[in-house]
């Protein structure tokens, strides 16, 4: 018997549990008032922006706020609920029953939770940046997707904490609640870095946030954001390559989490 | 051939030893059962021989490997866990179609298994809409999807009612005798147990205190008893292992005492209890000798090993 199905399977059974009517419905909604609705083009970057990459990341970044928060809630309820409530029933004890490694059914669990919510999240913005502004985004699609990268750097990393607290306590309560204090506090701890890094004109507050949340980087490589940039001046204008150094940092340190969830997962977790 | 074979497992929980030194072996087409009393070390050694625990010590081979992650074991093995959990929002009839095409069985067999265990008519409903008894039918069912040679349940029986236990005995005979499939039964009810298993696994304190066919079991520790009944039994059960120095074990229950005495003390036992009756004005209903029941010979069993 080939390994595909059993795996195919259990992520049907999953995908059909985390997304079962009217959650589906309902998110993808959500996904699309954030996206259309709540974009803001006139909160941007600062005026002293002109460059065809810096207004085609205004316009990405502009997009993805309102759906960022859908797609941390998405995650929150489908990890930590979702995954939660099933190790503590039993569920999981039952997927252990079908020939499927461990690894195989964390993936197709995560493939569910966070996989789908994310191709979700990413089909509604990739319609949006095509209906809204075609001749800005596609000629810099570099920028875009480096816009992206640095945007869900955070929330996977919430997720990643997430997984390993719900695996761990076999329960989703406590990971729910680490995932939104982690929401609110990369907010409270940015308002802190900035003022830290005015008053002391040191930018090592930005770049120790810009490895957890490298959107920061991204940000102030751009020009910092509007207003508060042009009267309060940031000492730190990250290099592009600077941007591209935090981004990938701040994956290496989700993928090492992710791994240590897939090592526990199939190594160590006792039900 | 041996399909389970545990030596030396152990598993702590903390300060909590659950499973100590443990050894069981299980043989093709036995129905073995598992006894004991509550914190005993059941669920935790069912645990280690499906996989979901790893033992602190001990090896723990499951038709010769060990079961950790092992896919090959997951397709001969079927589960029933005490408290059965599925996907609540899916149909039963839905479900176990599903777990045949994980298992590469045609779907068909989904409804099979449902009649099996008279479920039939709950094909069309959410596995969340199902009673604690029918879930506990539809977890039977689920187990027997990919015809496994050995089924591990722990009190699978735990929330059936009288009817439906007996049925799902019937389906445990029927599947030991004609498919020769294997069982490793864990249940508090023994006179279930009894009627099914060909050997038993007596187990206490995380270890396994008498292992053995029924017949040869009984013929270890409960040939010769004698059950007294009685309106005292705690006192004159007191009473006896006091002053009753041939008496090897005992042990009582508020109907009434089971002793084992020395071999040709039997009619002494009859004279000395009635006059220890008398002393401490306990009524002696009736004195009987006869084969012991499971739930006997499961204390007799106990006692003698406490009293090693």
């Amino acid at each position: 018997m080939g390994k595909g199905k059993p795996f195919l399977e259990v992520l049907a059974s999953a995908i059909h549990e985390d997304f079962r009517f009217p959650f589906l419905e309902l998110f993808a909604f959500f996904y699309a008032l954030g996206t259309f609705v709540f974009a803001s083009f006139t909160v941007g970057l600062s005026s002293q922006i002109t460059t065809n990459e810096a207004i085609a990341y205004s316009v990405t970044n502009s997009l993805i706020g309102g759906s960022l928060i859908v797609f941390i809630l998405l995650i929150l309820k489908n990890v930590a609920y979702g995954l939660g409530n099933e190790l503590e029933k039993g569920i999981i004890q039952t997927y252990f029953s079908y020939p499927l490694r461990r690894r195989g059914i964390l993936t197709a669990k995560l493939l569910s939770a966070i996989g789908v919510s994310l191709l979700l999240f990413l089909g509604i913005q990739i319609s949006a940046l095509y209906i809204l502004a075609p001749d800005i985004v596609f000629p810099n699609l570099g920028t875009v997707i480096l816009t992206y990268a640095a945007n869900l750097s955070y929330p996977l990393l919430i997720s990643a904490i997430m997984l390993l607290l719900t695996l761990k306590l076999r329960r989703g309560g406590m990971g729910l609640v680490v995932g939104i204090v982690l929401y609110v506090a990369i907010n409270i701890a940015s308002g802190i870095a900035f003022f830290v890094a005015v008053s002391t004109k040191s930018p090592l507050a930005f770049q120790i946030l810009s490895v957890i949340s490298p959107t920061y980087a991204l940000q102030y490589h751009y020009g910092g954001l509007s207003g508060i940039s042009d009267i309060f001046s940031v000492p730190w204008v990250p290099t592009l390559s600077e941007a591209l150094l935090y981004t990938g940092a701040s994956y290496v340190i989700v993928a090492s989490l992710f791994v240590l969830a897939y090592v526990y997962f199939s190594r160590r977790l006792n039900l | 051939m041996s399909l389970i074979v545990a030596e030396g497992l152990s598993k702590r929980y903390g300060n909590v030893v659950a499973v100590d030194n443990l050894n069981l072996s299980l043989e093709e087409g036995s129905v073995t059962g598992l006894i004991g009393p509550n914190g005993a070390g059941k669920t935790t050694t069912i645990k280690m021989i499906l996989g979901l625990l790893k033992p602190d010590r001990g090896v723990v081979k499951v038709f010769g490997q060990d079961p950790w992650d092992n896919t090959a074991i997951r397709s001969m093995v079927g589960v029933v866990y005490e408290k059965a959990f599925f996907p609540a929002h899916q149909k039963t009839l839905e479900y176990l179609r599903r777990v045949c095409r994980i298992f590469g069985v045609p779907e068909s067999r989904a409804m099979e298994v449902l009649e099996v265990v008279n479920l039939q008519e709950a094909s069309d409903r959410e596995i969340r809409a199902l009673s604690a008894g029918m879930l506990q039918k539809f977890a039977i069912a689920h187990a027997l999807v990919h015809s496994p040679k050995l089924i591990v349940a722990d009190e699978m029986t735990a929330n059936l009612d009288p009817q439906a236990r007996s049925e799902l005995l019937e389906v445990v005979l029927r599947l030991n005798k004609d498919e020769k499939v294997a069982f490793l039964l864990s249940s508090h009810i023994l006179p279930e147990l009894s009627m099914v298993c060909d050997s038993v696994a007596i187990i206490n304190r995380g270890k396994v205190w008498a292992f053995g066919k029924l017949t040869d079991l009984y013929e270890k520790y409960a040939v010769g008893i004698i059950r007294i009944s009685t309106d005292s039994s705690y006192a004159l059960e007191a009473e006896i292992r006091k002053k009753l120095s041939y008496v090897k074990e005992s042990d009582s229950d508020i109907r009434g005492i089971s002793v084992r005495v020395v071999e040709g003390k039997e009619d002494d036992l009859y004279e000395d209890v009635l006059k220890l009756a008398k002393n401490i004005k306990a009524k002696i209903l009736g004195i009987e000798t006869g084969s012991a029941s499971l739930q006997e010979l499961y204390r007799m069993a106990i006692t003698a090993k406490e009293s090693e």
